[in-house]
């Protein structure tokens, strides 16, 4: 992990346009009686590159839920590009350019990796059942050219010989990579990325943080994750948000934000749910270790029928 | 939580937004209502003494319903099983008393019990060879639901295989019947009533005063976690399908006894009208089928008022439809606890 | 039977199976019946496999799909005077009004759930059709297909039905009241096979590929810009569409129709043809339906010595048996690709 970690990051651009690409302010959600998230608030300039961090329950996911529409919030405001998303079912965020990868990891195992890719890609003619029987040619047309894209996707991260294998054969961490090509498919503006570094080899890894970084460079793309190693946040992130107990503890660039006092109360101090860990959480531990267990790669049966 | 106070962006709280909250967060008050209002409405169109002859009909039908769907709601809740079996498991129970009554000519009460422990064991036995293995392979839902459909097929298939499909009668009085103000209720009908009233209060306090119940309600909560804190499980499932099959059976030979005959299909066609009590008082929920029970039962035959009688099914397909729609984890359902 | 077949079969003894009487297996009469249903409950089945093995919902309601094709376009000609050709495709158009109604307030909810509402609906259905007298005329649901306006329903189909027997089979020899249900084989398995054609380009398709996420995870599909609510909801109409042609067939194929051919036990009765050919595979449908009712009619023309209620029983059991069974050791069923299995959770 260190590997990945210390490698020092390319020297990043000042963020572009004055508009913040997102805004949070004072969003609250509560579970039962559990305040998953009271009052967090921040924002994010376009380009930038921002870790979330925080200790086991500050509601860092719920977050990420509630801002891409998984959950709505009891209150507050969250506006993408200058709008009001709030409440937006989450294809739509999706579609306005906002796309995320999930804490335990959503490959469609039943599906093969090419597949993955392409589907993800936006605006196609022939994922319309009236424009897939009216216009086949378009459909062909453009089924070329996004499979011609995924391909080269695939091949940055090394995942373009198993483009024919159900992604139910890759391993857990080649399952992770595929997760951020896909989403990168969409050509999205914003990028959450959950836990983007657990359980992947520090190559990989390290792949996957010059990518990030081309892609700020050269398309403006703006990255949020939450992330555990701190050499990686400390290296590679321009801003860092601390999260505890649902709210937004400190904000600033990562030197600042290390050595200030509340951030290490919030780690030692138990700066997760008051009490012990909540149903919720215990729920989320119960259900990573199934889905750790079930990560096993499995050779599936040839199928000579089953064409490429 | 202060939060409460902090509009949402977008149109503020309406009248109907607000309602809309009242609702959700006091489902039990509002549906009461309703249904008083439908009450009443019925009372005055039609009558004190037609009305309350219906409602009397409807507490004898809500009674066994009452039976049936806590055994569906409890396999659900401990298992999360929806077994679309259940229905049959009545039919089982019912024609069990029907060999031993009429047939070895037992007299009723003992056919009766006899129908509750063969059916208890049957349920034991599904689960020790059925849903116990795939609870191992961690089966989905798929895979479960067309088991119990299979279950169901075959338990109809060979009741009717011994019996045949013409409507069979238990050797017992189903045309005394007893007047009080007026109102007329079948003897058997009333016997009916009393048993299922008992055997649901001795469900009810063992689920809340007994060890077993806690260990019950433990498991539905959270059937990993619980596992980890030392109860036996097994011991536990096997308890709850003695329990879930055995009111089955018990059901099965009240419905029997309430109507006067059965065909194999008869437990069936109660299933749908089952599942609409166990959705309508949320599933996993044992209170919650009693009452969501009591609610089918009175709304079945309150129907027949405006309704010909021939469309008393329909009604609860039809609440079962709106509690899907607007509500449906049920009146009571919040959370999954018995 | 061409005479080196026949000879063949006619050195076979009679009984082949202890002296139970299985005479049927070597006559046209059989097998094209068998065809005829195969196909029938195959395109019934297609739209199962379209919603269960591809876009991963429990559609239960299927035999209502069926019921309201079946009854909108017989009371289409009959009641309305509509022409037959125009009738079909009005039945699809109302069923798959129905099927986006019933879809809206229903696809939200988990698995379980929207089986149980799908069981709701399509009851719902039957018991209308069983006790609205005079919408659907006779009694107790039953309508005969004709009126005392002289309309028959399958006149148009009488005529085709002619026309194919004189210019296709008579030709080839195939003439005589064996061959009668020959012209309705051919014309439900070319449906059939059509159906299975286009279902199999579509999920191949971009359009496919959606469905195929939706199937195995709504929230990736959704996460990644997808409305897995619209896509479900088309899967639902187009199974309802084709439940509503497998109900032409039914009522050309029964002579009449009454609600009992749409009880839920038919819908089970296509889960069991879809595992048994399993999941993920048009052609598994008509393998799984040929098979299906091979056996079953085989056993109806067997003769057991049972009383006929019992008989049907026996049957039944053997349905749930398979069930069960293909549940607990093979859930990919007979052709059914494992990768491809979503179990769901």
């Amino acid at each position: 992990m260190s590997d990945a970690a210390t490698a020092p990051a390319p020297s990043s651009p000042a963020p572009s346009g004055a508009e913040p690409i997102l805004e949070i302010e004072s969003v609250y959600k509560a579970f039962g009686g559990i305040h998953a998230v009271s009052g967090a608030g921040f924002s994010i300039p376009e380009g930038s590159i921002t870790a979330l961090i925080g200790p086991n329950g500050a509601g860092k996911t719920t977050l990420f839920n509630i801002v891409t529409g998984f959950y709505k919030p009891d209150s507050g405001s969250i506006r993408y590009q200058g709008e009001s998303i709030y409440g937006r079912r989450p294809d739509v965020i999706a579609r306005r350019g906002m796309v995320r990868t999930f804490q335990i990891t959503k490959a469609l195992a039943a599906m093969p990796v090419i597949d993955n890719m392409t589907l993800a890609a936006a605006r196609q003619p022939g994922e319309n059942l009236l424009r897939l029987i009216a216009r086949p040619r378009l459909n062909h047309r453009s089924e070329a050219e996004v499979t011609e894209r995924a391909l080269e996707l695939l091949a940055t991260f090394n995942l373009d010989k198993k483009a024919n294998d159900y992604a139910g054969t890759l391993s857990g961490g080649q399952r992770k990579l595929l997760e951020l090509a896909r989403a990168l498919m969409v050509q999205p503006r914003l990028v959450l990325l959950d836990e983007p570094m657990a359980g992947i080899n520090p190559t990989l890894g390290r792949r996957l943080l010059e990518h990030m970084h081309e892609l700020r460079e050269n398309d403006g793309v703006t990255f949020l994750f939450v992330e555990h190693d701190m050499e990686v946040v400390m290296n590679h992130a321009d801003e860092v948000v601390v999260m505890a107990n649902g709210s937004v503890v400190v904000k600033g660039p990562p030197e600042v934000v290390r050595s200030d006092e509340r951030v290490i109360d919030a780690y030692l101090g138990g700066g997760g749910d008051r009490n012990e860990p909540g149903p919720e959480a215990k729920l989320r531990a119960a259900k990573e270790e199934r889905a750790a267990a079930s990560e096993e790669p499995e050779p599936p049966a040839p199928d000579p029928a089953e064409p490429a | 939580m202060e939060a409460s106070s902090v509009s949402p962006e977008g149109p503020g709280a309406t009248g109907i937004q607000r309602f809309r909250e009242y609702a959700n967060a006091n489902p039990a008050q509002v549906f009461l209502t309703v249904m008083g209002v439908i009450a009443f409405a019925l009372l005055i169109g039609y009558g004190l003494h037609d009305f309350a002859q219906r409602s009397v009909n409807g507490i004898v039908t809500g009674s066994y319903f009452a039976l049936g769907a806590i055994g569906l709601t409890l396999v659900y809740g401990i298992l999360r099983l929806t077994n679309f079996a259940h229905g049959d498991m009545l039919t089982l129970g019912a024609y069990i008393a029907l060999f031993f009554n009429v047939t070895v000519g037992v007299p009723f009460i003992v056919a009766m019990v006899a129908g509750i422990l063969l059916t208890a064991a049957f349920g034991v036995l599904t689960e020790l060879t059925l849903w116990k293995p795939m609870r191992k392979r961690k089966a989905g839902t798929l895979q479960l639901v067309l088991m119990t459909i299979g279950l169901a097929f075959v338990i109809r298939n060979m009741v009717q295989l011994f019996a045949g499909a013409g409507q069979q009668r238990l050797d017992i009085n189903t045309t005394d019947t007893i007047q009080f103000l007026d109102l007329t209720i079948g003897r058997t009908q009333l016997i009916v009533v009393i048993i299922a009233l008992v055997v649901l209060s001795a469900v009810a306090w063992m689920l809340r005063h007994t060890s077993i119940g806690r260990q019950m309600r433990a498991l539905a909560d959270n059937f990993d976690l619980a596992e980890t804190t030392g109860i036996d499980t097994n011991r536990i499932v096997i308890f709850t399908w003695i329990l879930s099959a055995g009111l089955a059976g018990l059901a099965g030979v009240l419905v029997v006894a309430s109507i006067g005959s059965l065909n194999p299909n008869t437990g069936f066609t109660l299933l749908l009208p089952l599942f609409a009590a166990v959705v309508l008082g949320g599933i996993g929920n044992a209170y919650g089928a009693l009452a969501g029970a009591m609610v089918i039962g009175l709304a079945q035959e309150w129907s027949t008022l405006p309704f010909e009688p021939q469309w008393k099914t329909a009604v609860s397909f039809l609440v079962l439809i709106i509690v899907l729609i607007f509500r449906p984890q049920g009146i009571f359902g919040t959370e999954r606890t018995l | 039977m061409n005479s080196a077949a026949a000879s063949l079969i006619g050195v076979l003894p009679d009984n082949l199976l202890l002296g139970i009487e299985t005479d049927f297996l070597t006559q046209w009469q059989f097998w094209i019946s068998v065809g005829i249903l195969a196909g029938i409950y195959g395109i019934f089945t297609l739209g199962l496999q379209l919603n269960v093995g591809y876009t991963g919902i429990l559609n239960f309601g299927q035999a209502g799909f069926q019921a309201l094709g079946a009854y909108a376009a017989v009371i289409f000609v009959v009641e309305l005077g509509i022409n037959f050709y125009i009738a079909l495709p009005l039945s699809i158009i109302v069923t798959i009004i129905a099927g986006i109604l019933i879809g809206l307030p229903s696809l939200r909810l988990r698995a379980d759930y929207f089986a149980i509402a799908t069981i709701a609906f399509s009851e719902v259905i039957r018991i209308t059709i069983q006790n609205a007298r005079d919408l659907t005329g006779g009694n107790q649901g039953t309508i005969s297909l004709e009126l005392d306006n002289g309309i028959f329903f399958n006149e148009s189909w009488l005529k085709v039905s002619s026309w194919m027997s004189e210019n296709l089979f008579d030709p080839i020899g195939l003439s005589g009241s064996e061959y009668l249900g020959l012209p309705l084989l051919v014309v439900v398995w070319g449906f059939l096979a059509l159906g299975a054609f286009v279902l199999s380009r579509l999920v191949r398709s971009p359009w496919g590929r959606v469905l195929r996420a939706v199937r195995e995870d709504e929230d990736a599909a959704r996460a990644l810009g997808k409305n897995a609510f619209s896509y479900k909801l088309q899967s639902l109409a187009i199974a309802a569409s084709l439940g509503a042609v497998s109900g032409w067939f039914l009522v050309l194929q029964q002579g009449s129709v009454s609600q009992e051919a749409f009880e839920p036990i038919w819908t089970f009765i296509g889960y069991a043809v879809l595992v048994l050919g399993g999941l993920a595979s048009f052609s598994g449908v008509l393998f799984g339906s040929f098979i299906f009712w091979a056996v079953y009619e085989g056993m109806r023309a067997m003769d057991l010595p049972l009383t006929s209620d019992k008989d049907a029983a026996l049957r039944f059991v053997l349905v749930g048996v398979i069930l069960i069974a293909l549940m607990a050791l093979r859930p990919q069923g007979v052709l059914g690709k494992k990768e491809e299995m979503v179990l769901g959770e």
